[in-house]
């Protein structure tokens, strides 16, 4: 959306909102409405790269003092070269990629503004393929393009007082980080979940991935319900039986062709170090 | 006329512009070559190398393009590497079908008297035709070859979804053109960032973080983000690692094969 389209959105909705009691309200009430509409319109800021970087790199701070970050270079390695393979599809250039490895047995994935994700020791432990983790470390890539969390953050009360980029810092700066955080601890949104899950999907098979990893990694999450390690994960995402479904349509309807699985790779690099 | 009355007709104002917007939107396009010539980097130097066939040899990558456009109109930014894999400062070529300038600082440079105008990559680059529409696939693979068969690049394509990109972005603005929309920023749409963004967030100390299994205490660990940023995989380790799982510009699907003037 430009910011034409938000500005005439904006206003639109100003009005709208002016005119709902408007016939013979009083011209307060009508302020009232339009001060609320303004306060709508400041979470619509654009948050600058620059700006977004800096509060994922926060973000991703906490994440890695939650979860140790493993020091295994050859397995740092390997998740960065399938991270940046699949981050190679995706058009956003505008920021550099980074992957890290969790030392939890917690199965997860986190996605942080500014390009960096971890994928957990326990999620590794359950892939059976290098597709499966490009799937994975794809649909991360997703969240960060669509700018989820930065959009979760602009909703937030932290945004209210901020007029322009130059105002993101210090007490403010640490707040968006902390909502940043929550919103990825607590969860996203289903439609967020489901976007990311398509652009996932995307980017896999367009960097030569076959387009059934992520589901195959999906559907496996399912034998292992109700164990500990899963928990955060169910309660945080989808149903999987649903996830499942809607890829596999996603990939009929994009007549997305098969590609490589990479088993053997990821067993040699992976297998080893679980 | 009611308050009510002045609103409403506002709203509708307000909505109308909203929805025309929209509608410009929606002929715009955006998306992203990625460039890799036959051949491989070696010691900061590319050592190119004939090849008749992308699936097997190794290729370089020499350049990333992003381009927008809404035709007759479109913009390509182009930045170049020197070692395969940091790109540099962007060229902003803008055009109107097949016509093209560069953009400097200085002001708008027809390409054909440009330097530019003389490197066949940007050539390639920057084929439109007169309605400003480009050749070759929406997103996959593309294969242009010399004459004589012998690749002479190979194009990993990826379109945006949406593309919400200014209008102004287009237009050489004459004079001042270049050096606004670069002093703007906007030409970092396209930029390959460098870590140069101050860290002042995460050196916080102890933090609450909700989770669904309730509030956890964490002390965040700025380190570690330090140690992942540093932690790179070279340009060729990468290539090797594309290579050798057909993936990439290696990859077999979404192949297509042109041929530019």
């Amino acid at each position: 959306m430009t910011r034409a389209t938000r500005l005439g959105a904006a206003f639109g909705a100003a009005a709208l909102l002016a005119t709902a009691g408007a016939t013979d309200a009083a011209a307060q009430g009508i302020l009232d409405r339009l001060r609320q509409a303004a306060n709508i319109a400041r979470t619509l800021l654009p948050i600058s790269t620059d700006k977004e970087i800096e509060i994922g790199r926060g973000i991703a701070a906490t994440i890695a003092g939650r979860y140790p970050v493993s020091t295994d270079a050859a397995l740092a390695r390997y998740v960065n070269l399938v991270g940046l393979t699949v981050a190679s599809a995706d058009p956003r250039g505008d920021i550099s990629y980074h992957f890290a490895v969790l030392e939890t047995p917690a199965v997860n994935a986190f996605a942080t503004p500014g390009g960096y994700i971890f994928v957990t020791r326990g999620a590794l432990g359950i892939m059976q393929s290098e597709a499966e983790l490009a799937g994975v470390l794809a649909h991360e890539v997703g969240h960060v393009n669509r700018k989820h969390v930065i959009n979760q953050i602009r909703k937030s009360d932290t945004m209210r007082e901020v007029r322009d980029q130059l105002d993101i810092q210090g007490a403010v700066l640490d707040r968006a980080v902390g909502a940043g955080t929550n919103a990825i601890f607590m969860g996203y949104s289903r439609d967020d979940e489901l976007e990311a899950d398509s652009l996932g999907l995307e980017y896999a098979s367009a960097a030569g991935y076959d387009p059934g990893g992520l589901a195959a990694f999906v559907a496996r999450l399912n034998q292992h319900a109700g164990e500990g390690p899963v928990a955060e994960f169910f309660a945080t995402h989808p149903k999987p039986d649903d996830r499942v479904e809607r890829l596999h349509a996603i990939a009929q309807r994009e007549h997305l062709e098969a590609g490589a699985t990479l088993e053997a790779r990821f067993r040699q690099v992976v297998g080893g170090t679980r | 006329m009611r308050i009510g009355q002045v609103t409403a007709r506002l709203a509708a104002l307000a909505l109308l512009l909203a929805a025309g917007a929209a509608a410009a939107e929606a002929q715009k396009t955006q998306w992203t070559d990625v460039v890799y010539v036959p051949g491989r980097w070696a010691g900061g130097k590319l050592v190119t190398k004939a090849s008749a066939n992308p699936q097997t040899d190794s290729l370089a990558l020499v350049m990333r393009l992003d381009y927008f456009s809404a035709p007759p109109k479109w913009r390509a930014e182009i930045r170049r590497t020197s070692d395969g894999q940091t790109m540099g400062g962007p060229d902003i070529l803008v055009g109107e079908g097949t016509k093209a300038v560069v953009l400097t600082a200085l002001g708008a440079t027809p390409l054909e008297q440009h330097v530019l105008g003389q490197d066949p990559l940007v050539r390639a680059a920057v084929v439109f035709d007169r309605n400003g529409r480009a050749p070759g696939p929406t997103s996959g693979r593309l294969v242009d070859r010399a004459p004589d068969g012998s690749v002479s690049r190979v194009v990993f394509r990826r379109s945006m979804r949406n593309a919400t990109f200014a209008d102004a972005l287009l237009d050489p603005g004459a004079r001042s053109g270049g050096r606004t929309l670069l002093a703007s920023g906007i030409a970092a749409v396209g930029d390959q960032r460098q870590a140069s963004v101050v860290a002042t967030a995460g050196a916080r100390g102890v933090d609450r973080v909700k989770t669904p299994g309730g509030d956890v205490p964490v002390t965040p660990d700025s380190a570690a983000i330090r140690r992942m940023e540093a932690f790179a995989v070279g340009a060729v380790a990468l290539e090797d690692f594309m290579r050798t799982g057909a993936l990439g510009p290696y990859a077999v699907k979404s192949d297509s094969t042109g041929r530019h003037p």
